[in-house]
């Protein structure tokens, strides 16, 4: 018979000991067993068709409004097709967003009191002692959760459609912003699986998961926001402008004759290049960037995210002449900006990273028998 | 040895102690009894025989394993009926045993007819395709006993099973855990209905405070048993009954409308006493203990500790 010793209080929770050993162990009939019960609880608790319902009229509407925005417009001078190529590829950006940010409110409450509320009814220890390890419990419920989620974004499909066939949207593109929607409401059910675990009471979870939806979606280009004063320097650098050669002289046509100097002046610069990444891993920049451009004009609404970007990565602009556009347009600026590398390798990998810390969290958490009791936790 | 053995277990929470320090044994084919007062640590020491809780010190077996570092051995043979459990609402009684039954990875063909049995077992099989939301609390504690049964366990933990039971299930209880406990199961019960657990169990374990303070023989009324306890004698006449019991020197209660409680030692002492009175010619209607085994030695051991 072998003696439980008893580590040393710290040290017992993080180290990894016998008790852990089966923790891990997964099987395809015990995720499956889990995500079973889990939509079949859902399914008849829940009414699901109703929300459906109301998940497809809320975005048909919208799409209604976004379509009779951009395309009851007056033609700006732009021929009818590259009006309708324009209208149409902003027309698909906007309504991914539009499914994102709403995604983005449904999908973490998918399975933001999951554990914890099987916790509070009592019906969490009553799996744990069955022969289920903590990976397949947690990985079923996140399935689950996630088959939901996707439940809605197959409702949305239609309405993304609509959006590529208005034109101006190359399939690819349409295929990459789908599959990156279904990873990210992947992601997003996952992290409020990771605090159901971690927070004991449903109300905490459940806030604790908005904030962190909130964080990447509306705090991360905020705070990028917030550092650009931090990261702004003044510098003595070039600065050209026109100014008239002798003040008063006239060309023959009586305008001011003119030309262009550069002066060394001191001038407040942003270094955007040193926290561009802060936004990368923002869901809608990782599509926009991953989403594959148009072969014509770059000017819709997921092409304009995907070129600001790579502009802040850039930097500002140090060169210097009066004869130069407006850095964006420049096509030197636009060429170096095709040079850099893709920001959305970046940014898939942190929000992955996020995902998988919070699936580990949520499967330590569950491991039994425990040493430790989050305060207020019963156990059975 | 199969069953449970728990040597000196302790576990703390913060600084409150639940468990301070039990031994026990539960033989395999025995019901044994967990007796104790609210927050005696009781509900613990089966979280941790559940493999739910680790012990801050002391050794634990169950089924030959140790629940710390085997868990998965020990879950394939232990079922578990906590004190305070929920069932998943909007199932089905059938679905949710089915669902348990997945768990444990039984083999679907197997687990089909292992539940129709258990909810023939318990009573539920009229009601086995309704959710489970519309059952009665006493019908969810049926039920909370097919799951603990499910993968035929070897050692049954019972957290108070009987409570919320009508009187009819009570005793189909009593029947359905006598069984196993034939069929060879170790059953551990804890309960504080005493009367009843003097019918069901065959020996009774008595905690207090946290730790092991008695073990008591029901079926042979020996271990540690107090030297006398009351037995309740009735008779036609009652001031003949005192007069007599007086004459002969027997220790005795004030008699109340129930008859006198009188100190007996053993059962050959009652069966003489009750000699003695009626071959004196006192009407003796009836004669029987005034309290159960279990009652007696429970209330005798915690008395000094309220």
């Amino acid at each position: 018979m072998t003696e439980i010793t008893q580590d040393t209080p710290a040290a017992a929770t993080a180290a990894p000991q016998g008790r852990g050993a089966g923790t891990w162990r997964l099987s395809r009939s015990g995720v499956g067993t889990v995500a079973r019960l889990e939509l079949r609880q859902r399914v008849r608790s829940t009414r699901w068709l109703i929300v459906l319902v109301v998940w497809a009229l809320v975005l048909g509407a919208l799409a209604a409004l976004i379509h009779h925005a951009l395309f009851s417009d007056p033609l700006n001078g732009l021929s009818a097709g590259d009006r309708s190529r324009q209208a149409g590829a902003t027309m698909f950006g906007l309504v991914i967003l539009l499914v994102l940010s709403l995604g983005a409110l449904i999908a973490p409450a998918l399975s933001a009191t999951s554990i914890n509320g099987d916790r509070a009814a009592g019906v969490l220890a009553t799996l744990q002692t069955t022969l289920l390890s903590p990976a397949e419990i947690v990985l079923g419920k996140l399935l689950a959760a996630w088959l939901t989620a996707l439940a809605l974004l197959a409702v949305a499909l239609p309405f993304i459609g609509w959006g590529f066939f208005t034109g101006g949207t190359p399939w690819t593109r349409l295929v990459v912003s789908v599959v990156l929607l279904a990873v990210v409401l992947l992601v997003l059910c996952a992290i409020g699986l990771g605090w159901s675990a971690v927070a004991a009471r449903t109300a905490s979870s459940a806030v604790l998961t908005y904030l962190s939806v909130a964080f990447l979606g509306l705090g991360l280009p905020m705070l990028f926001g917030l550092m650009i004063p931090v990261v702004s320097t003044t510098e003595q650098r070039p600065v050209s402008y026109m100014e008239e050669v002798t003040p008063g002289a006239v060309a023959a046509d009586g305008s001011p004759v003119m030309h262009c100097v550069t002066r060394i002046e001191p001038s407040t610069v942003s270094h955007t290049e040193r926290i561009w990444w802060i936004l990368a891993a923002n869901p809608f920049v990782v599509i926009a960037d991953a989403a594959p451009t148009p072969a014509g004009e770059r000017d819709d609404l997921l092409s304009l995210t995907r070129d600001g970007l790579r502009e802040l990565r850039l930097g500002e602009d140090r060169t210097s002449g009066c004869q130069e556009q407006n850095g964006f347009d420049d096509p030197a600026r636009r060429a170096a900006r095709d040079r850099l590398s893709a920001v959305w390798p970046y940014g898939l990998t942190a929000d992955l990273a996020v995902g998988v810390g919070f699936t580990v969290v949520a499967v330590r958490r569950l491991r039994a028998p425990s040493r430790r009791l989050p305060r207020g936790v019963r156990v059975a | 040895m199969t069953g449970i053995t728990v040597a000196g277990v302790r576990r703390t929470f913060g600084d409150v102690v639940a468990v301070d320090s039990m031994d026990l044994d539960v033989p395999a084919g025995r019901v044994t009894a967990l007796i104790g007062p609210n927050g005696s640590g009781k509900t613990t020491l089966l979280l941790v025989l559940a493999t739910l809780l680790v012990p801050d010190s002391g050794t634990v077996r169950v089924a030959g394993y140790d629940p710390v570092t085997q868990p998965t051995e020990v879950r394939r043979r232990t079922g578990w009926m906590p004190d305070a459990f929920g069932t998943w609402d909007t199932l089905t009684c059938r679905e949710v045993l089915a669902t348990v039954a997945d768990a444990y990875r039984l083999p679907r063909a197997a687990s089909r007819a292992r539940i129709g049995e258990l909810l023939e077992l318990v009573h539920l099989a009229d009601l086995a395709d309704r959710p489970t939301q519309v059952l009665s609390r006493g019908q969810k504690q049926r039920l909370g006993l097919a799951r603990a049964l499910v993968h035929s366990p070897e050692v049954l933990l019972l957290d108070e099973p009987a409570s919320g039971l009508d009187p009819r299930s009570r005793i189909e209880l009593r029947g359905i855990v006598r069984d196993l406990a034939r069929a060879g199961a170790a059953v551990l019960i804890s309960s504080h209905v005493l009367a009843e657990l003097d019918e069901l169990a065959d020996r009774a374990v008595i905690v207090a405070r946290g730790r092991t303070v008695a073990v008591q023989d029901v079926a042979e009324g020996e271990g540690h048993e107090p030297s006398a306890r009351p037995w309740r004698v009735r008779a036609l006449d009652g001031a003949r009954l005192i007069a007599a019991l007086d004459t002969l020197g027997r220790t005795h209660a004030d008699p109340g409308p129930d008859g006198v409680d009188v100190d007996v030692r053993s059962d050959e002492d009652a069966a003489e006493l009750l000699a003695t009175l009626v071959r004196d010619g006192v009407p003796v209607v009836s004669v029987h203990p005034a309290s159960g085994v279990l009652e007696h030695a429970y209330l005798a051991i915690t008395e000094d500790r309220r």
